[in-house]
């Protein structure tokens, strides 16, 4: 039978996470009500989200680039989280755990080399 | 461990990948203008990959049994038998494809790149014998494939059919992912040895629903049987030559892991997956007979083809018996010479000003404008169709002995019967050829790099082929032997 009883952290933890997240979106609501000039108009009232309009046809065409980068971002960025761990672990991985690493990272350079080349990195 | 041995079992995948990488660079900086030279170089290292693996075909036996980095990866016989028929098939199609994109200006030194890195992920595939490098295999396999497949990205179906294949693909890649997390949580291993131990030790329903999510996602990577779904629309969209492409080298990887896994690791528990694999096998037959009835399109009909194909390669594997495995690959070996004759066929019916031919109405009267091409063709539909004096023959019967002495008397039964219904739209492409009216022009003239390919695949389903029984007989029994030593 599994003991609840070792989960209670996490439930405290859960409560805890509640109560701060409700009072970071309430608390600002309320300080800008009570202190600032509350004059609403359509601009103020549209919501905000990466400079896009968040409704709209879905249909519009994109640019593709934006999903070059993305994909350049996402090779590059969990290279990255692979690195933290192999550099912390790497007294007990020796010369074994670097070539490893090295192979990797010179088959991404290899990529990027090509996507530099291919001009996937220029903006225009 | 002792990293020398690891690094020669695994010396193919890591060649073809050095190539790979290479030839990426030179076609980065050399541009169009290398794709001719690029793509000889891929073919050669293809080779080069084929004779190597015919090297460590016997000799992966012993005590290593061809285990590389602690047992993720094993090179034995049956890989090595995988992997010739996977990487001379790439090989073959990568010849005949250039011509069809330089018409229309379409051809670029990635596409060779690609194949190549497919070919990595194809030998990982086979050779796999842990979950964790099978789905690093399948990943790189299917990601090139999906690249392949819209190639022609201008072209509205081509990059129809990458997308579709795309969502789909990923959909079963899922599933796959689901069926391994299920397999671990139950078993505690990712390890082919590990999961067979802890399945002999106890069989949960746990367990058994990851064995099934595992072959429903192998399943759609067959294309077996309720999973067919994308295959027509795909091989129909992509263009010809990666048409044939994905039925013939991606069809035995995909095959070789599903029979490895079926053998090995779920090896101890042939009753759960028996069942499931005897539905898809019959259910492919018949849907791939009946669906091809009306297709007017000829990559659309081959593709039905390959459906009930694969139907007759799962029977062998219904046998859940080394014969079975043995008889299951010389299937295969059959079968991806006569799907790649099909396609070079396919590919050199073009009219005078380039477009391809691919109906049946384009063909009709064939035999009067191209008696060679029309001549081949009959003996590689008579060949699909399986019937006697020819090769194509000879693989229906194995798998069917196989069944038979498994005592599944009437899964062999109702096979042989819906084979008869196949027939009905081989000899269809026959009749249209040989006895209608001509209508098109037809180009009169095919390079002759796509008639020795042609050749040579037209002469392993002459009756010459059965030369081959014996060799092959032999092979296919000491690939289907590795999985008993690893037991």
């Amino acid at each position: 039978m599994v003991d609840l009883e070792q989960y209670l952290p996490i439930l405290i933890f859960l409560f805890v996470a509640a109560a701060l997240s409700a009072l970071f979106v309430f608390l600002p609501m309320g300080v800008s009500r009570l202190t600032g000039a509350h004059k609403p108009d359509a601009e103020k009232l549209s919501e905000y989200e990466c400079g896009f309009p968040a409704f709209e046809d879905p249909r519009s065409q994109f640019d593709v680039k934006f999903y070059l980068v993305a994909i350049s971002f996402l090779l590059f960025d969990l290279e990255a989280s692979f690195l933290f761990p192999w550099a912390v672990s790497l007294e007990y991985t020796g010369w074994t755990g670097w070539s490893a690493m090295v192979i990797f990272l010179g088959i991404l350079a290899v990529g990027l080399a090509y996507e530099w080349k291919m001009g996937a990195l220029d903006w225009q | 461990m002792d990293y020398a041995t690891s690094f020669y079992f695994t010396a193919t995948e890591i060649g073809l990948s050095l190539c790979g990488l290479a030839l990426l660079l030179v076609a980065g900086w050399q541009g169009n203008k290398s794709a001719r030279m690029v793509t000889i170089i891929s073919v050669a290292a293809l080779f080069g990959a084929a004779i190597f693996s015919i090297g460590l075909f016997d000799r992966a036996t012993g005590e290593v049994a061809g285990r590389a980095f602690g047992d993720l990866y094993r090179a034995d016989a049956f890989g090595s038998f995988a992997k010739v028929l996977i990487y001379v098939a790439a090989a073959a199609v990568l010849i005949v494809t250039p011509r069809f994109f330089e018409r229309i200006d379409a051809y670029r030194a990635e596409y060779p790149v690609l194949m190549l890195f497919n070919a990595v992920g194809m030998g990982m595939m086979v050779s796999a014998t842990d979950l964790m490098t099978l789905y690093i295999g399948l990943e790189m396999s299917s990601l090139s494939s999906y690249v392949l497949a819209s190639f022609l990205r201008n072209d509205e179906r081509s990059s129809e059919a990458g997308l579709k294949y795309f969502v789909l693909g990923a959909l079963a890649s899922g599933i796959i992912l689901y069926g391994v997390s299920l397999v671990y949580g139950f078993t505690g291993s990712t390890n082919y040895a590990g999961i067979r131990a802890a399945f002999e030790a106890s069989f949960s329903t746990g367990a058994l629903f990851g064995v099934v999510f595992v072959l429903a996602g192998l399943a759609f990577k067959i294309s077996a049987v309720p999973f067919h779904m994308w295959t027509p629309d795909v091989y129909e969209g992509a263009p010809t030559p990666v048409t044939a492409f994905f039925a013939s080298a991606p069809k035995v990887a995909a095959m070789g892991m599903l029979l490895r896994m079926a053998m090995d690791p779920f090896g101890g528990e042939a009753d759960a997956w028996r069942q499931i694999v005897i539905f898809a096998a019959l259910a492919s037959i018949v849907v791939g007979a009946l669906g091809a009835i009306g297709q007017q399109n000829l990559k659309r009909l081959l593709a039905y083809s390959s459906i009930n194909n694969v139907g007759f390669i799962m029977i062998g594997l219904a046998a859940a018996t080394p014969g079975g495995v043995a008889g299951a690959l010389t299937y295969l070996a059959i079968y991806v010479a006569m799907t790649i004759g099909s396609f070079t066929a396919l590919l050199m019916l073009r009219a005078p000003d380039g477009t391809n031919l691919e109906t049946f109405a384009d063909i009709s009267g064939l035999s009067t404008k191209r008696p060679a091409l029309a001549w081949s063709l009959l003996a590689l539909m008579f060949s699909l169709a399986g019937i006697p004096p020819l090769f194509g023959f000879w693989g229906k019967f194995v798998v069917f002995q196989a069944a038979v002495q498994a005592d599944l008397v009437a899964l062999a039964a109702i096979g042989i019967a819906a084979s008869v219904i196949g027939a009905f739209y081989y000899l269809k492409f026959i009749k249209v050829m040989f006895f209608d009216e001509p209508t098109r022009e037809v180009e009169a003239t095919s390079p002759v790099s796509h008639w020795v390919v042609l050749g040579i695949c037209v002469a392993i389903m002459s009756p010459l082929g059965y030369l081959l029984t014996v060799p092959l007989g032999e092979w296919t029994a000491q690939a289907a032997a590795s999985f008993v030593a690893a037991m």
